[in-house]
């Protein structure tokens, strides 16, 4: 197999224009790698962007700019991360270990479309827009809209992924990421769930946003767990109401790590234990803690 | 492809398959064979060694993406002479090696641990090696080796 290290995106991007789905494209490597040496994939061509240090960089203001070439390390130690987005630092460092985050990428893991993404969750309560580039042309996308099923993407062939964008978090807003697997290191999601709950002085929650991974073909907003929460006062009963919703909205399998029966057992519970972090923390960035 | 990259202090080239994993490039055309064949997919760290002084899973990692690159395996810690580095010392010390499969990942990952923080606490050293599996020692062999090594448990 032919093996190509771009060394501008304009190059990358022409390669992709010349040979489409010919072409695998590499950054870390840590999902590509598996599925070549399984035979999962059979490209003619391995395109290296590993290079492209403009694809590198993070930007932050009001708005978000997270490179898609970052590294799961830089997210879970970037201390512009953790500020403004801490649900994806959470997330980050829960990917695999310390060899995998140095190597592994956000876009790789958006663009791999594992149903399991840990960062996806926390980028979908962000309200995540990707930028993708062809020669000549750039469109930009929801998150939510870019994922359309099991390890599948609206990118096209001639397409790269070379931007991420998201909403900080603000005074009065607090999110977190948890996740349950079976033991705390190296481990794929059973249920991931990323929560931001914006609320007024008086707790009256003014904007939710729930998103889960490993429960559906690939990461989703609840949108209608969100509509619940918003407006109240998070009574136990309206948590109740919403734990049941996120249950109902899901499909999980069965499979090696967990039932499909677990999952949506232990998905109330997260949130419930969400809402209480969130919470806690909206409070004290109200405080200015 | 002719690849070429810096491996224990000296550069090397040689003619790969970009998607070669570097693991195969070390062992079976630098013979480098202290770095170890684990589970060949990234979950065991048999295979860590440190690309620009940062600990990543060779077995994984296509050989392509090194070219330019520094590499260090478990040979480069011991001095010509085969004076042991102090970690290596300390694992001898603390009898943290059994059947000694694992060794070299857990050596270049705690390399790399104590360069970037001299003195980590024991959670920070069981965090950084969550990615390194040992089924001999149970790990508090280990652990008191990379403690040991930092200092304070002299």
């Amino acid at each position: 197999m032919e093996f190509r290290s771009a060394e501008s995106v304009d190059e990358a991007l022409a390669w992709l224009t010349e040979l489409g789905d010919e072409a695998q494209v590499l950054a870390g490597g840590t999902d590509v790698m598996l599925q070549h040496m399984r035979r999962e994939i059979t490209p003619s061509v391995f395109l290296h962007i590993g290079r492209l240090d403009t694809l590198r960089e993070i930007t932050a203001n009001d708005g978000m700019s997270i490179g898609p070439l970052i590294s799961h390390r830089t997210l879970a130690t970037d201390p512009r991360i953790a500020r403004s987005m801490p649900a994806l630092t959470e997330a980050a460092e829960t990917v695999g270990s310390w060899q995998t985050q140095e190597v592994g990428t956000v876009g790789g893991n958006l663009c791999n479309a594992s149903p399991a993404a840990d960062t996806v969750p926390p980028l979908l309560v962000a309200g995540a827009v990707v930028e993708l580039s062809s020669t000549g042309h750039r469109r930009n996308m929801p998150l939510d809209e870019f994922l359309v099923g099991r390890r599948s993407t609206a990118r096209r062939s001639t397409e790269l992924l070379t931007g991420i964008s998201a909403d900080a978090v603000s005074p009065g807003t607090g999110e977190t990421y948890l996740k349950v697997g079976r033991r705390s290191a190296m481990e794929v999601a059973i249920v991931g769930l990323a929560v931001r709950l914006t609320v007024d002085p008086d707790d009256t929650v003014t904007s939710a946003r729930v998103a889960v991974c490993s429960v559906a073909p690939h990461p989703y907003r609840a949108t209608a767990v969100e509509l619940i929460l918003e407006g109240s006062h998070m009574e136990p009963d309206v948590i109740a109401e919403a734990g049941r919703a996120l249950t109902a909205s899901a499909s999980p399998i069965d499979d090696a790590r967990a039932s499909a029966d677990y999952r949506g057992r232990v998905m109330p519970h997260l949130l419930e234990r969400a809402i209480g972090a969130c919470l806690h923390r909206a409070r004290a960035g109200r405080k200015g803690l | 492809m002719k690849l070429s990259f810096n491996v224990n202090q000296r550069d090397v080239t040689v003619d790969v398959d970009g998607a070669e994993p570097l693991l195969h490039v070390l062992r079976e055309r630098l013979k480098l064979t202290g770095t170890k064949q684990g589970c060949d997919e990234g979950e065991c760290g048999a295979c860590t060694v440190l690309v620009d002084g940062r600990p990543v899973d060779s077995c994984i990692l296509p050989a392509g993406v090194v070219a330019g690159r520094q590499i260090r395996t478990v040979e480069s810690l011991a001095g010509p002479d085969g004076q042991l580095a102090a970690i290596q010392q300390s694992f001898v010390d603390r009898f943290a090696i059994q059947c000694g499969f694992c060794t070299p990942g857990f050596l270049m990952t705690l390399t790399a641990l104590l360069e970037e923080n001299p003195r980590p606490e024991e959670t920070e050293i069981r965090g950084a090696l969550s990615g390194n599996l040992c089924r001999c020692t149970g790990y508090s062999t280990i652990v008191d080796a990379a403690l040991a090594a930092t200092g304070d448990d002299q």
